[in-house]
């Protein structure tokens, strides 16, 4: 099912606004991330979507429908929640049961369906087990079968990879995105590692302050950010945001003198400070010294003084033993000059204009 | 040291700790216990110069025999099958009504907590009033929907009802505080979960409140069964020092302290309280029983 918010507002004292003039289409049959640091409101939106919550303004459609005024049941929403809430007094075949319960089919359909589910989720040999008894990827796999026995319009998953080790966490996330695709129901998924949202989604959502920073495919959304949030919020390490005046000199003749009056901030992935004999598509050279060199398996992180400002870059493993000084290579892809508001106004797709 | 190995030093200092709980369990819980059965096979008993000149099983025939005894145990049975259960709905249903206010919310604990800490003599004392025949204000009310006064503390028919009504209430307090502190641990993600899944506000009551409460509902349960098989107080201040008119409301905790004060029958005084002592074990083993296949923990 296709979501629609349309000027969707939501406060929950009356006075402070949680969400701020929410504008989006989620496509069906997509898998959407909401993506942000806490408190950015994207729980919120995914509580606005199932119907826990209904908006202070604005509407909500699904397809073509506004369901602003109806309630969960009436959207059909499943819900997965991040410690999963099943039932513990009840087994995993009766915690899938339980939504068709609720919707009166006969006991010999649910057992058909939720064994069917069970298979799905590969937890068909769990099922006369009581959640304590399993492990948290298993509960997990039980709670998206318990969301999914209703055969919902929308299938929501409030941050449901946290509760589980780092391995887990990558097995669990190709799951979701395995099941999505066989079930191909629309799916709206919260997470604040944006690790995650970058592997699993089709699109991303970034919200932040009650805003949507940048709705955007994953790709679009790390090589042109659309702001400078977004560039510090996406990527690992951390884009070097550095005052673009420190800049100026270097990039004088390179980059338009109107953007560069307006420009505030410059931001350089580390991956975009190259060695100039392995530079591809070269912007200009820089000058530094090399505060700090490590090498973490097949990783590297170089800390580089430029200006007396500390660079990162994650390219230079080719590094000669004890260089202290060296000129090293600005790539284009991967620079940005954000203006005084925070927007992108050199960089990225549009960046041949 | 957490690998530390005991050594007889360790182990003197650890019963060092134990000791001074260890003394006063003893002297006031284990001694008695052990005396009074002892006591029940007292036939034949000096109790000026503490001399037993002969033990047997003639106490427990004579409860066997005694109608005194037989209603004691039927009263107390009717006091604990009238309190117990009502107990619990009433104080569950206050308990849910008050999770689901905001307002004011401390102050109603705190008014249904104080019957808890009050003494029960005062209690009796209001109570007593409650329930005059001619100035009660429970008559009053009554006689507003037509009813007429009823003696609540002199007819044999109503001592008992009397009697269960004023411990339901005293009682309330406590198991509301136990129920509210059960219905706060319930996540509110699973009223969530159940609410998406389809569950109107009572089947969640049903499928999540209920089973999820259920270890304190157990507690509860036990706890007030035995309490209410030991019920005394509240008949000695509500009745003035009686066991009820006509011994309606005499119990075996009643029985017990008239043997042993009244008419110095000490023997029977301890054979009564094996009995009560067996019967509570029974009934608390059952509801061990049960809460092994319904209560979830």
């Amino acid at each position: 099912m296709q979501v629609t918010f349309k000027d969707v507002t939501l406060s929950y004292d009356g006075k402070r606004d949680i969400l701020k003039h929410l504008n989006f289409v989620i496509q069906e049959g997509s898998l959407v991330c909401l993506l942000g640091p806490s408190g950015g409101g994207k729980s919120t939106t995914l509580m606005l979507i199932s119907g826990l919550l209904a908006p202070t303004h604005g509407q909500i459609y699904f397809g073509d429908t506004d369901v602003t005024k109806e309630d969960a049941l009436g959207r059909k929403v499943g819900m997965v929640f991040q410690n999963y809430a099943l039932y513990p007094h009840l087994t995993v075949q009766k915690n899938i049961e339980f939504p068709l319960k609720m919707a009166g089919l006969s006991r010999a359909d649910r057992a058909k369906k939720a064994h069917e589910l069970a298979a799905l989720v590969h937890v068909d040999d769990q099922l006369d087990k009581k959640p304590g008894e399993l492990s948290g990827g298993q509960q997990q796999r039980v709670a998206i079968a318990r969301a999914l026995a209703k055969e919902p319009s929308i299938l929501l998953l409030d941050e449901p990879l946290s509760n589980l080790d780092a391995r887990l966490r990558i097995e669990m996330r190709e799951e979701i995105r395995r099941i999505q695709r066989e079930t191909g129901v629309t799916t709206v998924f919260v997470t604040h590692d944006q690790d995650e949202a970058m592997h699993i989604s089709d699109q991303i959502m970034v919200l932040h302050d009650g805003h949507i920073q940048q709705f955007s495919t994953p790709k679009t959304l790390y090589a042109s950010p659309d702001n400078l949030f977004v560039a510090q919020f996406i990527g690992e390490p951390v884009i070097n945001s550095v005052p673009a005046s420190a800049l100026s000199h270097d990039l004088a003749g390179v980059v338009s003198d109107d953007i560069l009056s307006r420009a505030q901030t410059a931001g350089i992935r580390p991956e975009a400070l190259t060695l100039p004999q392995r530079a591809l598509d070269p912007l200009t050279t820089l000058h530094g010294k090399v505060i700090e060199f490590d090498q973490f398996g097949r990783e590297s992180t170089a800390k580089l003084d430029y200006n007396d400002l500390q660079l990162i870059s994650t390219e230079m493993g080719q590094l000669p033993h004890n260089t202290q000084e060296l000129d090293f290579t600005l790539e284009k892809k991967g620079f940005f000059l954000f203006d005084a508001d925070g927007k992108r106004i050199f960089g990225g797709d549009d960046h041949a204009e | 040291m957490l690998n530390e190995k005991p050594t007889v030093k360790s182990t003197i200092k650890g019963w060092l700790y134990l000791l001074p709980m260890l003394v006063i369990t003893i002297t006031f819980n284990i001694y008695p216990i052990i005396k009074s059965f002892l006591m029940s096979f007292y036939t034949k008993y000096d109790f000026y110069n503490d001399i037993v000149s002969a033990y047997g099983f003639s106490n427990f025939t004579y409860l066997w025999n005694d109608p005194d005894f037989h209603l004691a145990v039927r009263n107390t049975l009717v006091f604990v099958i009238g309190v117990v259960p009502l107990n619990i709905i009433i104080s569950l249903a206050i308990a849910l009504l008050l999770n689901k206010i905001k307002f004011l919310a401390g102050a109603f604990r705190t008014i249904y907590f104080l019957p808890f800490v009050t003494s029960t003599v005062a209690i009796a004392q209001v109570w007593n009033w409650i329930y005059h025949s001619d100035y009660g204000l429970l008559n009053y009310l009554l006689g507003l929907v037509g009813v007429n006064p009823i003696n609540w503390l002199n007819d044999p028919k109503w001592a008992m009802p009397a009697l269960i009504i004023m411990s339901i209430w005293k009682g309330l307090g406590f198991n509301i505080v136990l129920f509210l502190v059960g219905l706060n641990n319930i996540n509110t993600r699973y009223y969530q979960a159940a609410e998406i899944d389809g569950a109107n506000a009572w089947r969640q009551f049903t499928n999540v409140t209920l089973p999820l409460l259920s270890p304190i509902t157990f507690l509860v349960t036990v706890n007030g069964v035995i309490g209410s098989f030991k019920v005394f107080d509240e008949i000695f201040a509500l009745f003035q020092g009686s066991s009820g008119p006509s011994k309606s409301a005499l119990t075996i905790v009643y029985y017990l302290y008239e043997k042993f004060y009244t008419e110095w029958k000490y023997g029977i005084a301890a054979a009564s309280g094996v009995v009560l002592f067996f019967l509570i074990l029974f009934v608390t083993l059952i509801q061990l029983w049960y809460s092994r296949k319904h209560v979830h923990y």
